[in-house]
């Protein structure tokens, strides 16, 4: 029978019990989407990798010999090794208007027995036959089959091939070419792989990396570490980089991008779990101090103490279980397909499908666990007296005058300014769960916006602010000095070398960039706090975001060496500054060549307008136009919009749900004051007022928790991105307008439903039921 | 009904058992001397026995008796008023009967155990095995049909009447898939007796039971409380202000100020219908 009366008792309080329902259930619902999105990108990932061999360590370097992949063999714990040769080229694609020239990461190698190509169409790789094997997007959506006839571009020589199959890599499943900042474009960059018998001059080819396989028992961080150091002293060479899969582009961009999504999806279960238990413990704190006199009957009937509460704690059980099941259920069918599908487009990874874990589970538990027991403090109150007490009616509350009450400002202020503020603080708990509502409706909208105010302002710092030119001219690398330099006068250009450098402090190892520029006014650095300054004369300057991950600073040395030469260079930072994209140091050209190294252009940057017929030349490799650039850019932000969506989607359900429930609470108990100010013979429209002065002070008080909080968040979840990206929280005016305009109106509009009800009241009936 | 009056008989012969077990282990104190006065009652069997019972609030310093050495006996199968006008301690009195709040200092005998020794559990176990409570405002649940609210009672004691039965013995039968909302008080109150009587309790405690009903309501309450006692043999105690009802008792409690004034036996107690108010 106290199951009957549970489930009418929740019907009765249905708009309470839904919003709990919901907050629950968004709950469970985002925080299991997202970990079983990211789990089942991770294990489809993990899958990948094994059956295809991942390699666990790369060698990069100028040149290797059979000799030394016979030295690293000896290597305790490799099990394998093979070499590789990879370039970069083009290749031209399209017709008429459609043409472009795609960017090409070109791989020779002789066997494949690590990084295995996963073989969708055509013959499994050959090392030993000639033909092209050909990334399957980059086939796909260029129309490219087996059996068609391919060229590649690799600096002035082409390649003549015909495609044998089309596979994916496991070692590629994220790449981008020198025109993609962030999201990759497997359209216009392509992959291919090729027997070395394909090369132009095939007896001369000089491998220039080896990929290692090592036992599955010395896969540790520590093992891989020592590994690493072991090849370093038997190589004995300054010119190799030993890197792993962390800080393989390809591998740790998924790991990260997983790992994100774990945590965003904490985060925001956090939120809608805190904002359901506030309301598990205002409801059920109401729900049985307006059945006291029945909890009062049930003792006098001789339900024990146990079989009480066991009913009232079940409450909070029920509907925390439905919720967070169905929200776990919801959650696992709609986010995985969701956002993997929009991996689809950024990561070349096989078989992705969302998948639930043992957190899953362990979090319901957890959210179960925690409501049921909130739910059972919160009614606890009632239960404890003896019958004889609990029939009765509660005993007043013992109320108190606050500092402000005995002040003398408190006789200035209004009968309706006086009544909101005692009902604040006389309803602490339902003040504050207000407040929280706005908070996180407001946070969520500056932070959902403010994403697309830091990627906006991102692109508009490196095109519009460092870098100033409208073109950017990619050299191919036999290009050299002179042509560079006839480039540069023809059109009024810089030139500029962008090249790979290794930083070693103390015993920290980091790979990155240095750009060095010569004469010229199209890029310009900033420092630490965004503001322009001129670049150091005498010496190199260090991006902020390098130095804190070598952990030095200003004045302090660095030891670096550029990739493929190992001369070693110790030298002071004498500037920090700010990149968003491109992590390392820039010097000027007269400081390059005082370290005794030849300037060889790689770019050329212009503002003027280049003849399309530019790109044709041998010397040049692409031409960028960065207004293109920003607008392909633009496209390809599907993911960061889903983000944004669901934020403020979430923004406004969590809005709406809150403020509904604490609407009906206040408006519950209200209801007598209400009807006794209308017999008093307030208005209709003075009594609303009187309602809605408190909801904008804790609308009020909510936005402004919202936009610190929302930035605090924006502000995590932009430092946090990736090890290359320098974001920085960008909040535009706008954003702030429209979260601010957004949460009033979701606020508002809330109450405006509730206030509209005063005229309903029924003065007579509201005053007599004591009940 | 002939089958459930037995069962009661079973549970008497048990307690009585009990007692017997338990003789050696009793103090040397009042409960012996009740088993004797108990013993000596040929026609009555003592179903309750107050002695030197207070119950006391303190507010800070201030302290309030509620009820103040109060000493009575309730016989089985009695008719018991208790009289008095508001605040002076009937309610009190009550809530010690019902087991629904413990008294300060005395003893409250009940069977030959002490009820001011129970622990929470105990006393809990004492309301719902003993205890039948119809209030002035009925305290039915809102949410449950009268049915359900007599149904409730399986939940805490085996061996209920089926609730059918009950509510058909309140002349509901017609009703009883309303829910109090749509019943009368009248209707209400009967479904709140049925309530109390389904439980077969030994005890039936009524706080005002015609309080919130009209004269002709109340009068039939009255009656189907009155044959309870005489017809069915049940202890039914009555707490009232109005004086009128003095008249069906067969003994009247008067209470004045937290304390007993006097305890009258009417050898031949009115029937219910006779009584004008």
């Amino acid at each position: 029978m106290l199951l009957r009366k549970m489930w009418r008792d929740l019907m009765k309080n249905k708009t309470q019990f839904i919003s709990i329902f919901l907050m629950s259930l968004l709950g469970m619902l985002v925080f299991v989407g997202l970990d079983a999105e990211s789990s089942g990108a991770a294990a489809a990932a993990d899958a990948y990798y094994k059956k295809y061999n991942l390699c666990d360590i790369w060698i990069q370097g100028a040149g290797f010999t059979d000799d030394d992949i016979h030295t690293a063999e000896h290597v305790t714990g490799v099990t394998d090794v093979e070499k590789r040769l990879a370039l970069t080229g083009t290749m031209d694609l399209g017709q008429g208007d459609e043409a472009f020239t795609a960017y090409m990461y070109i791989n020779f190698m002789n066997s494949n027995n690590i990084n295995s190509l996963m073989v969708y169409e055509g013959d499994p790789f050959d090392g030993e036959s000639e033909g092209v094997w050909v990334q399957e997007w980059f086939a796909r959506t260029n129309g490219i089959k087996p059996g068609d006839n391919i060229k590649l571009k690799l600096d002035s020589t082409t390649i003549n091939g015909i495609v044998r199959g089309i596979v994916d890599a496991p070692d590629y499943v994220y790449y981008v070419s020198e025109s993609d900042v962030m999201y990759p474009n497997y359209q216009k960059c392509g992959l291919v792989f090729l027997s070395p018998s394909m090369y132009p001059d095939p007896s001369n080819i000089i491998y220039n990396q080896l990929v290692v396989d090592v036992r599955e028992d010395m896969c540790d961080d520590e093992s891989i570490s020592v590994i690493k150091e072991k090849f370093e002293t038997a190589f004995d060479r300054e010119d190799i980089a030993v890197t792993d899969r962390d800080q393989n582009l390809s591998y740790a961009t998924y790991d990260a991008e997983t790992k994100q999504h774990k945590a965003m999806g904490l985060m925001f279960a956090a939120v809608f779990l805190a904002i359901a238990l506030l309301g598990i413990v205002t409801t059920m704190a109401r729900v049985t101090a307006s059945q006291r006199t029945q909890i009062g009957t049930l003792k006098a009937l001789g339900f024990s103490k146990a079989a009480i509460t066991f009913h009232y704690v079940s409450y909070g059980f029920v509907i925390s279980t439905l919720g967070c099941i169905a929200g776990a259920w919801l959650g696992y069918l709609t986010l995985p397909p969701w956002i993997l599908g929009m991996f689809v487009g950024s990561y070349l990874v096989p078989g992705l499908s969302g998948k639930i874990t043992g957190l899953d589970i362990e979090a319901i538990i957890v959210a179960i666990i925690i409501s049921t027991l909130v739910s059972f403090l919160s009614c606890r109150k009632e239960l404890k007296d003896p019958p004889a007490v609990t029939l009765k009616p509660p005993a007043p509350k013992k109320v108190r005058h606050s500092a402000l009450e005995k002040s003398r400002l408190w006789l200035k202020l209004d009968f309706s300014t006086q009544w909101n503020i005692r009902d604040i603080f006389r309803n602490k708990l339902r003040s504050l769960m207000g407040i929280m509502g706005v908070v996180g409706c407001s946070m969520l909208l500056v932070c959902g916006f403010g994403c697309f105010d830091s990627i906006n302002g991102l692109m508009d710092k490196m095109y519009g602010e460092l870098m100033t030119a409208s073109n950017k001219v990619l050299l191919s690398k036999d290009a050299g000095y002179d042509y560079a330099y006839d480039l540069a006068s023809r059109y009024k250009g810089q030139m500029i070398e962008e090249t790979s450098v290794e930083f070693v402090s103390d015993s920290v190892k980091k790979s990155g960039s240095a750009t060095i520029i010569d004469k010229g006014n199209y890029v310009h650095i900033q420092d630490k706090n965004l503001k322009p300054v001129k670049l150091n004369r005498s010496g190199i300057a260090m991006t902020n975001k390098m130095a804190g991950l070598l952990n030095v600073r200003e004045g302090d040395f660095v030891r670096w060496h550029l990739v493929g030469d190992d001369e070693w260079q110790y030298s002071r930072i004498m500037q920090i500054y700010r990149d968003p994209s491109v992590q390392g140091i820039t010097m000027y050209r007269d400081v390059f060549e005082g370290l005794e190294y030849s300037f060889v252009p790689t770019a050329v940057l212009t503002n003027m307008s280049l003849p399309g017929d530019l790109s044709d030349e041998d010397e040049v490799s692409t031409v960028l136009n960065v207004a293109d650039m920003k607008k392909s850019f633009a496209e390809t932000l599907e993911m960061l919009n889903a983000m944004v969506y669901i934020m403020v989607i979430a923004a406004v359900l969590l809005g709406v749900v809150v403020l509904y429930n604490l609407g009906v609470l206040s408006f519950v108990e209200k209801t007598r004051e209400v009807a006794t100010l209308k017999v008093l013979g307030f208005k209709s429209a003075r009594i609303r007022n009187i309602l809605q002065k408190q909801n904008i002070w804790l609308t009020v008080a909510g936005i402004g928790f919202g936009l610190y909080t929302g930035w605090g968040m924006l502000y995590v979840i932009c430092t946090t991105v990736s090890e290359t990206l320098d974001m920085y929280p960008i909040l535009s005016l706008s954003t702030y307008l429209i979260s601010i305009c957004g949460t009033f109106m979701v606020s508002i509009g809330v109450n405006f439903m509730f206030s509209g009800k005063v005229k309903t009241i029924d003065m007579v009936d509201a005053l007599k039921g004591v009940e | 009904m002939f089958g459930k009056k037995k069962k009661q008989d079973t549970n008497l012969l048990e307690i009585i058992d009990l007692e017997k077990d338990s003789e050696d282990l009793l103090p040397d104190t009042g409960q012996k001397k009740r088993k004797e006065k108990a013993e000596k009652e040929d026609e009555h069997e003592v179903l309750i026995e107050f002695s030197d019972v207070c119950k006391k609030y303190s507010q800070g310093e201030n302290e309030f008796y509620a009820l103040k050495n109060a000493n009575l006996t309730i016989n089985e199968g009695e008719m018991v008023v208790i009289l008095g006008p508001s605040g002076a301690g009937k309610s009190t009195l009550l809530n010690l009967l019902g087991g629904m709040d413990s008294a300060s200092s005395g003893h409250i005998w009940f069977g030959g155990e002490d009820l001011t020794t129970y622990s929470d559990n105990r006393l809990t176990r004492y309301r719902a095995e003993n205890v039948g409570v119809v209030f002035q405002f009925y305290n039915l649940i809102p949410t449950l049909t009268a049915y359900e609210n007599v149904a409730l009672m399986k939940d805490i004691k085996e061996g209920t009447t089926d609730p059918v039965e009950a509510l058909s013995a309140v002349g509901l039968k017609e009703h009883m898939h309303q829910f109090p909302s749509q019943m009368s008080g009248g209707e209400q109150q009967r479904t709140s007796i049925a309530r109390a009587i389904a439980k077969n309790p030994k005890l039936l405690l009524c706080d005002e039971p015609t309080g919130a009903l009209d004269t002709g309501t109340g009068k039939e309450v009255l009656k189907l409380l009155q044959s309870m006692s005489r017809d069915k043999g049940r202890t039914v105690v009555m707490v009232t202000h109005n004086s009128f009802f003095a008249d069906i008792a067969d003994t009247v409690i008067r209470v004045k100020n937290g304390g007993i004034e006097n305890i009258v036996h009417n050898d031949t107690p009115k029937d219910a219908s006779e009584v004008f108010w």
